[in-house]
């Protein structure tokens, strides 16, 4: 009985074309933009654009109810949501641009956009 | 209970107008639903940044299922784990089955159409990798059109790094208990396998 697992070199085909649609997609969304770091909310009764440096609390109307989303010291986060499983809560807060949480029963995306890209690197040295 | 008195298919009129194969098949299809139940269960306990985010390990019976069942039944598969992910997850009158049934079907026509177009040259791996990046660019898709406008761009990275590792995952296990299960060659005997499946 054979037990041994046999790649086909079309498994290796599939799987690069796969990360290239990956990485195409990866620049798509993440690609730099310019301007001030800034907080996009999405929902179902439209687009609300607020600064990342000042702090609010913003609701957010939704087919459940209110999504209170806060801003607070540079960060984002979702802090109360009428959905049942509170995922987007748990998500925690998010600061840099192309991060994002989203509430899909209540229908709000909350992204992080513009600004300088966190590029890991504090500092160097030679 | 004496051995003339055991049931036979006199006893089941209806049981002569089934034959064997297409028993076997509802069998099959049967037990592979109750694992897409079960797998279901498992796959709503861990914990995701979005509520049809999944890690796909309830697709396994149907991609194990490919090279096993008749169209009818694969598709009858397919139905049986929506309506079991959506029941268990609490989301059957939702608009969220909606992504569900798109992605567990898209998954298994292209998992099926992948098989068909290129026979023995691909594994289960590159098999489970194609259903489960389609299945992902489909519901993106849908978000897009349903919920976020432009922004689904967002969630597209990490929703196909999730399909290609979660695909690869799967696909071989797959590989590797077909090769190994004794009740998957029987029933492949059994049933016969898809044509394309044949060895």
């Amino acid at each position: 009985m054979a037990s041994r697992i046999r790649i086909k070199p079309l498994d290796i085909v599939i799987v690069l074309v796969s990360a290239g649609i990956l990485a195409v997609s990866a620049i798509w969304a993440y690609g730099p933009k310019a301007g001030d770091a800034k907080v996009v909310i999405k929902s179902q009764s439209g687009e609300w654009i607020y600064p990342l440096t000042t702090d609010r609390e913003i609701k957010v109307p939704g087919p459940l109810g209110d999504t209170l989303v806060g801003i607070h010291g540079k960060t984002v986060r979702i802090e109360d949501s009428p959905c049942p499983n509170k995922t987007c809560v748990a998500a925690g807060a998010i600061n840099e641009a192309g991060q994002w949480i989203a509430c899909l029963p209540n229908q709000v995306l909350v992204r992080v956009e513009g600004g300088a890209e966190n590029a890991g690197i504090d500092a160097s040295v030679y | 209970m004496p051995e003339s008195t055991l049931p036979s298919t006199k006893d089941f009129p209806s049981a002569a107008r089934y034959p064997m194969k297409k028993s076997s098949a509802a069998d099959v299809t049967a037990l592979l639903g109750a694992f897409c139940f079960f797998l279901s269960a498992l796959e709503y306990m861990v914990p995701k940044p979005l509520p049809f985010m999944r890690l796909g390990i309830a697709n396994l019976p149907i991609l194990l299922a490919t090279d096993l069942l008749p169209l009818p039944w694969f598709l009858a598969l397919a139905l049986v784990k929506v309506v079991g992910m959506s029941v268990i997850s609490g989301s059957l009158f939702s608009y969220i089955a909606v992504f569900s049934l798109a992605g567990t079907l898209t998954a298994a026509l292209t998992m099926r159409g992948g098989r068909k177009l290129f026979g023995r040259h691909v594994s289960a791996v590159g098999i489970s990798i194609l259903g489960a990046m389609v299945s992902n660019a489909v519901q993106i898709a849908i978000a897009s059109v349903l919920v976020f406008g432009e922004a689904a761009r967002l969630i597209a990275p990490p929703f196909l790094i999730m399909g290609l590792v979660t695909g690869t995952l799967l696909g071989l296990f797959a590989e590797a208990f077909a090769g190994k299960s004794r009740w998957y060659e029987r029933a492949k005997a059994l049933l016969g396998g898809t044509e394309e499946g044949r060895a």
